[in-house]
């Protein structure tokens, strides 16, 4: 047993806020979690929290539509972030999609706030959800997102993670599929103070598939950390994963991406890459792709990679007349293209695309 | 017209010290004029044609260079484009994800806002580029693929004289074409280069063979050797190069 941690006044003030019982004990015992804690190693919420304002809000949600219901949650999250986001943000807007909808869910924090939100994609459904997270000076949001896609369910998700340099920001997902139940996920992150974007993927049926692609663009005092969990319990599933990001100096962008195949998901076809365009000198990516595979006929692959702009492709653009901003402009577009080019849905691959052009103009 | 005069350079090795390629390059290529730089692998062919176009890891140790009066060797490399400077590479460079045809239109109208001129329409700029492609057998799909990327050796060659001819240099340095090309290649490369031979432009063609300038017919034939220009001459030089090799010169250098 190691000694129970210093609370902040921040956590503090989340305490104070908690009744009586196993969570609060927990946030009394270990406080939130930190960089000695293996999964947070590279993203140290506890330390930059201490430094935001003690001072509760709320995290504003615009929804396209109203929920279809505003319920308690029915089975207890496990990990702390969503935990508490279930039991400080009030009841659960569930969300049921109909088939052709698109659900907008824009996330605004503003001071200290939790939220939890619900989606089904009923059996048979096509539908787009696409949420968007931006927060005030100062916010902290702590959003827990539960998705189910039923059997044959088709989902498309985008997350769009506004660039929010004076915000922390933490969403935990949860997908869970159904047998041949497709998602195909898209993320277009911009970083923020500290910003976790957690994602659980569970493949519990039989035929599912999992296209889940992110790019992100990291600027000065920006941060943003993507850590996946993806685990195939039923066979033949598929999962397909590309994230590319750029950092600038004083960026930071952390990838933990994990696959976990279980003995019963025979035939299972996994892959995940990442790569990373270090910008400049002080540019700084962490990465942890991993595997765990326990069945043995299956595809299974990973990749990381980091690297510069190539400086021939540079002279050569220059060679020809572009100046040096235009081409490196140009050579960091393509190279974040990749991954939200998999998009099928024609409209809001082009809008990521030009929201990923325009963030790089202004970077 | 080009004008070099006793250009000298090192480049910096990775073992930190500098070494001395170029050792006092001089020679002028009035405009309309093909001129020919013969040499043996290793003599600094290459590094000249950088050090023209200003790729970064040089140091200017002597003499200089000047296009139409202007002094290329201060200006950056998109400048030195936009004051007319084409260098076809040697090996030309693969960039993913930019369509060639994008790629094309994005410098031709970077120069031209750097010379204080109006961007090309996209139709004026199609109706060209097609006109080009013609000339030159590139298939429209080709236009569309990413630069370089997926190309064959005389595919990358073609397309480097494409661009040629879109961008209308004042100055094309060719740095090694002929290189890798087969017989039919070779012949679809030069025709595309004797249609840019133009009586406003200069162009330098950089080989170590005879084989292309059968085609282009040079006006004046160089030889290098040792980093400098050891003897100028008509188009009989190459003939003779052809015959007797470089070793009288690299004699004469060491
Ligand atoms: N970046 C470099 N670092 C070290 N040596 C170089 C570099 N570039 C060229 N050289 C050397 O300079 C000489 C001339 O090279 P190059 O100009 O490519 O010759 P050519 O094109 O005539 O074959 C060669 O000996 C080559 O090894
Ligand atoms: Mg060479």
């Amino acid at each position: 047993m190691t000694a129970p941690v210093r609370l902040s006044d921040f956590e503090n003030a989340i305490a104070d806020a908690l009744p009586e019982g196993a969570l609060l004990d927990e946030l009394m015992a270990k406080g939130l979690p930190h960089r000695r804690v293996e999964a947070w190693k590279w993203t140290d919420l506890k330390t930059v929290l201490s430094r935001f304002p003690a001072e509760a809000g709320e995290v504003i949600l615009h929804a396209s539509r109203e929920p279809d219901a505003v319920a308690k949650l029915e089975r207890e999250p496990s990990m702390i972030m969503p935990r508490l986001a279930a039991a400080l943000g009030g009841d659960c807007a569930v969300y049921e999609l109909a088939d052709g909808e698109t659900l907008n869910l824009d996330f605004i924090g503003s001071a200290t706030g939790h939220r939890i939100v619900s989606v089904t994609v009923p059996a048979g459904v096509e539908a787009v959800l696409h949420e968007s997270y931006q927060g005030g000076k100062g916010s902290f949001a702590n959003i827990a997102v539960n998705i189910t896609v039923a059997e044959g369910a088709k989902l498309t998700r985008v997350i769009e993670q506004n660039a929010m340099p004076n915000s922390a920001l933490v969403v935990t997902s949860g997908l869970s599929l159904g047998p041949e139940a497709s998602v195909e996920q898209t993320t277009l992150g911009f970083g923020a103070k500290l910003a976790r974007l957690e994602t659980h993927v569970l493949h519990s049926g039989e035929g599912a598939k999992l296209s889940m692609n992110g790019a992100y663009v990291l600027g000065e005092g920006l941060h943003l950390d993507q850590t996946s969990n993806v685990r195939h319990a039923g066979p033949n599933g598929e999962t397909d994963e590309l994230f590319k990001g750029a950092v600038a100096k004083g960026g930071r962008g952390v990838f933990q991406g994990k696959i976990h195949v279980e003995r019963a998901a025979q035939k299972t076809d996994a892959q995940m890459q990442h790569r990373g365009l270090l910008m400049d000198a002080g540019a700084e990516i962490d990465a942890k792709p991993e595997l765990e595979i326990y069945a043995d006929d299956v595809i299974c692959a990973h990749g990381n990679a980091f690297g510069a702009i190539d400086e021939d492709a540079l002279f050569y653009m220059r060679q020809r007349g572009l100046d040096e901003a235009s081409a490196r402009a140009m050579l960091t577009c393509s190279f974040l293209a990749e991954p939200i080019e998999k998009m099928n849905h024609e409209g809001l691959r082009e809008a990521l695309l030009e929201r990923l052009t325009d963030r790089l103009e202004t970077l | 017209m080009l004008e070099i005069k006793d250009l000298a350079a090192r480049v910096e090795t990775e073992e930190g010290d500098g070494r001395q390629i170029l050792k006092g390059v001089t020679l002028t290529a009035p405009k309309g004029e093909v001129h020919a730089v013969m040499g043996p692998n290793g003599c600094g062919k290459s590094t000249l044609s950088y050090i023209l176009s200003g790729r970064d890891g040089y140091e200017i140790t002597g003499g200089g260079a000047t296009l139409v009066g202007a002094d290329l060797l201060d200006m950056d490399p998109e400048e030195r484009a936009a004051n007319g400077v084409f260098l076809s590479f040697q090996y030309p460079v693969e960039i993913p994800g930019v369509p060639t045809l994008t790629f094309v239109k994005e410098a031709l109208n970077a120069q031209r806002r750097a010379r204080g001129e109006d961007e090309v329409t996209a139709p004026v700029f199609m109706k060209q580029a097609r006109e080009a492609a013609a000339k030159l057998g590139i298939s429209n799909e080709m236009l569309k693929r990413p630069v370089n990327v997926g190309f064959s050796g005389g595919e990358k060659k073609r397309m480097e004289i494409f661009q040629a001819l879109m961008l209308e240099p004042k100055l094309l340095i060719l740095d090694e074409t002929d290189s890798g090309l087969d017989i039919d290649a070779l012949k679809v490369v030069a025709e595309g280069v004797n249609a840019l031979r133009s009586p406003e432009r200069s162009m330098l063609v950089i080989t170590h063979y005879q084989r292309l300038l059968d085609y282009l017919k040079p006006d004046v034939v160089h030889v290098m050797a040792d980093g400098k220009i050891q003897a100028t001459g008509g188009p009989e030089l190459a003939h003779e190069l052809e015959r007797e090799g470089y070793d009288k010169y690299v004699g004469a250098a060491a």
